[in-house]
């Protein structure tokens, strides 16, 4: 079953004569790992706002067509019960620390205090979501206190412990360090290997390669392409709309025009496709 | 630097593990009753039999002492010289130089007051070392205060570090592109907006996003709240607190009609 | 004359007690493309905050041309090394990209006509002349970091220093960057990164030094620099993607960019061709 189903969508924010999203449609199967990918402005965060319903609740505007989340018109359902079923983070972590808590633990708790769930039932959850994302060493440390990355997977923590059905993200590294990015990422893919629906807008394309199931390109608020990340990375597409691409792409289309990658060969994303392609080539 | 402004010391005594609104009570009480208590050495005495022990009893004796008179000599030393020098309508002249004559009157209502300060200073010190402010907001959340008034109060702590050592960094980026923040009073000034414009502004691009931040914890969500802290209170705490409520009334009621 | 850096056994240590440089010493020529990596932590940032004076020495010496760091104000120091600031909202406070791009010539004491034509020329090198009637908090923050940079470039410094240029930019900006770090290059000035963005790195900076711990690690061209992926990895930077490559295909020397990979595999086939 699709837990998410977009109608024509087109969406501006108020006062704008431009759309944000124009006329977008597509599903996401529940357990799906999708990327969303295009050059800033292209309208990876609203898709991403639209999603979670903060587009158009919270930043009010105009939207026409229809975005279905597990079952839920996004529209005519209050952004708390949206919440619910699907949680949102996004690129800054320091914003997104609540400055209620004073210590991780707490932090972790503040979602769940909100939604009222009795105090016996979240400690084992905390635990639980604490473990997964590997912060249980930072439990009585303040949030403050940590670095970006640590900080990001507190905020991953934060919203997974409410137990989404869908989990949004929004450039989750973009602030991050080398480090601070893999031990998010692969936290991520934790999550999406369990089972968890998961859409992420990301520029880092070699990252988007390995994890994704499915690739979104946007440009100028219209999807342009929606396929398997082979498929859509390599396409000239993206250059012509400013995405980029790959260096293994770039540099095996290259290798192509002078015949040092085979022909008939699909161009590389990852570094393994690379290295097979180019290795049949040297026999 | 510190992650926030809390001065909670943290113990494990009888002190801190009452309840955060008993201990207000025992605040407040003490500042009023410091205030409006007859007799000329009540505030000294509140402070050494009842905020002394009481802090011994917490085991934050030694930070409660320090903190107290780093606090409070600097104004106490003030309020000495002054009301000796320039009480009005004192008689009684103690001691003569120069120009000047210390008069008995103004030692004495400096006395007076300076012990009333250090009375309520060390009041509230003795509630903020003892007790931790998420305890103190989610007592009083359970007790039906607003959730956003105690949320504004807490991340206020957290947040003002965080705000100065942004601070710190617009500084070292406009210093960075040829601006003088040191010299004379003009180039202060004149540096006053460069500073303070990004950080109201940056301020404001964070608000949004905290904003969304606490939405997508459904910070709003219009449900009964419950808390993973459990705050314990007692009957006998509740007696006590009665108790002080009483005892401050009665002293208000001498202070108004004096008997 | 010549704005030659020399940093010489530098040694740093935060009031905090934390031990941040330790024994760094390098001379870097007019007119050098170099970028600092090395993981967080590992002393870059305080090393570039040392070359305007924002930090000072605890022990050595650091000399922007005859200018002791020490011996001159953050203010002074600006007009010879240009420092463009991570994230551009620590410094926007202009009504208008005009005149935040006019406010560091202007703390120079430049004539106007100099200003003017300053910053015109900043404004056209960063795409920004459309919208320079603007609030620059009316941009997205993909401008608002080209503003930012604009506003330390009409300062005409000899020497300029990027903390992480390419954060949050997408493809195209990180294009328009390396063209812009082209022309700086042709106009002779010295150019200083951080960066954690290691293909970018390889393919716009000449020289290349890694930190750790406080230290230079490593000190050299891209070529010398990536064939040490055990020191590299001490300090957690992964190789760039075609470096990681060609050193799985075992293709000649260490490559780093599309031009130099494709050159290795051509060399590597003619000589396949031959046996």
């Amino acid at each position: 079953m699709a837990i998410i189903a977009i109608q024509n969508l087109t969406y501006h924010y108020p006062q704008t004569t431009q759309p944000a999203l124009q006329d977008l449609s597509f599903q996401v199967e529940e357990g799906e790992f999708v990327a969303v990918i295009g050059a800033n402005g292209a309208g990876k965060s609203t898709l991403c706002y639209a999603l979670t319903g903060f587009a158009p609740h919270f930043f009010r505007g105009e939207m026409s067509g229809q975005v279905l989340v597990a079952g839920l018109d996004t529209r005519h359902t209050p952004l708390e019960e949206l919440m619910l079923v699907a949680g949102l983070v996004f690129q800054n972590p320091g914003n997104q620390i609540s400055g209620a808590k004073f210590t991780v633990y707490e932090e972790i708790a503040f979602g769940l205090e909100n939604l009222g769930v009795p105090p016996a039932e979240m400690r084992p959850r905390i635990d639980r979501i604490m473990a997964l994302t590997g912060i249980t060493d930072f439990a009585n440390r303040s949030p403050y206190a940590l670095s970006g990355g640590q900080q990001q997977r507190v905020a991953l923590a934060s919203i997974l412990v409410m137990e989404p059905k869908l989990l949004v993200l929004d450039e989750p590294t973009s602030q991050l360090d080398p480090i601070g990015s893999r031990e998010v990422f692969e936290t991520i893919r934790a999550m999406s290997k369990q089972g968890m629906t998961v859409i992420m807008a990301e520029h880092k394309l070699e990252w988007v390669a390995t994890f994704a199931d499915r690739v979104i390109a946007l440009a100028n608020g219209e999807i342009i392409l929606n396929g398997p990340p082979a498929e859509v990375l390599t396409s000239p597409l993206l250059i012509e709309h400013h995405i980029g691409q790959t260096r293994y792409t770039t540099v095996a289309k290259q290798a192509q025009a002078e015949q040092l990658w085979p022909p008939e060969r699909a161009l590389p994303v990852v570094i393994d496709e690379a290295e097979a392609g180019f290795r049949a080539y040297k026999k | 630097m510190p992650d926030n402004l809390s001065l909670y010391i943290e113990r494990d005594s009888p002190l801190q593990r009452l309840n955060p609104l008993t201990k207000l009570a025992i605040s407040f009480s003490l500042i009023l009753i410091g205030f409006l208590g007859p007799g000329y050495w009540l505030a000294t005495l509140l402070f050494i039999c009842v905020l002394v022990p009481l802090s011994i009893w917490g085991k934050i004796g030694p930070e409660f002492l320090q903190r107290t008179v780093r606090l409070i000599l600097p104004l106490a030393l003030f309020l000495f010289v002054m009301q000796s020098l320039f009480y009005p309508g004192g008689r009684t002249v103690l001691w003569r130089f120069w120009i000047f004559s210390v008069k008995l009157e103004g030692v004495q209502f400096a006395y007076l007051t300076a012990t009333r300060l250090m009375n309520m200073v060390g009041a509230f010190l003795l509630l903020l070392l003892s007790t931790h402010p998420s305890t103190l907001m989610t007592d009083l959340t359970r007790r039906g205060v607003s959730p956003s008034l105690t949320y504004i109060l807490v991340s206020t702590l957290q947040i003002i570090p965080q705000m100065r050592n942004k601070a710190n960094t617009i500084i070292d980026a406009q210093r960075s592109r040829g601006l003088e923040t040191q010299g004379s009073v003009r180039a202060r000034i004149g540096a006053l907006l460069p500073l303070v414009g990004p950080l109201v502004f940056g301020s404001l691009v964070d608000v949004e996003e905290r904003a969304i931040a606490l939405e997508a914890r459904a910070f709003k969500a219009k449900r009964v709240k419950t808390s993973l802290i459990h705050v314990p209170d007692s009957v006998r705490q509740r007696q006590v607190r009665i108790g002080l409520v009483v005892l401050t009334l009665v002293m208000i009621g001498i202070r108004l009609w004096p008997l | 004359m010549s704005m030659r850096i020399a940093i010489e056994n530098l040694h740093f240590t935060y009031p905090s007690g934390v031990v941040a440089l330790r024994n760094v010493t390098l001379a870097i020529e007019a007119g050098e493309q170099l970028a600092i990596i090395g993981q967080n932590g590992s002393g870059k940032t305080t090393l570039i905050k040392q070359l305007n004076g924002l930090l000072r020495p605890s022990q050595g010496t650091v000399r922007i041309g005859d200018w002791l760091t020490t011996e001159h104000s953050v203010a002074k120091m600006a007009a010879r090394v240009g420092y463009v600031f991570q994230n551009p909202d620590d410094q926007l406070f202009k009504g208008t990209v005009r005149d935040e791009v006019r406010f560091g010539p202007g703390n120079l004491g430049f004539p106007a006509e100099k200003i003017e034509l300053l910053v015109q020329q900043a404004l056209t090198l960063l795409e920004l002349t459309d919208k320079a009637d603007v609030n620059p908090y009316d941009l997205t923050a993909t401008w608002r970091k080209r503003v930012a940079m604009a506003a330390v470039l009409a300062m005409d410094t000899p020497i300029v220093i990027f903390d992480e240029p390419t954060t949050g930019q997408d493809y195209q900006s990180v294009q328009r960057l390396a063209q812009i770090f082209q022309t700086l290059h042709e106009q002779g000035k010295t150019v200083i990164a951080i960066s954690h963005d290691i293909d970018f790195v390889a393919e716009n900076f000449s020289r290349i030094v890694v930190m750790g711990q406080g230290q230079v690690l490593l000190d050299g061209p891209a070529q010398t620099v990536f064939a040490q992926a055990e020191v590299l990895n001490s300090t957690d930077v992964e190789p760039p993607q075609l470096t990681r490559l060609g050193q799985r295909l075992a293709i000649g020397p260490v490559v780093y960019t599309v031009e130099n990979f494709l050159a290795a595999l051509r060399k590597e086939n003619d000589m396949q061709g031959e046996r």
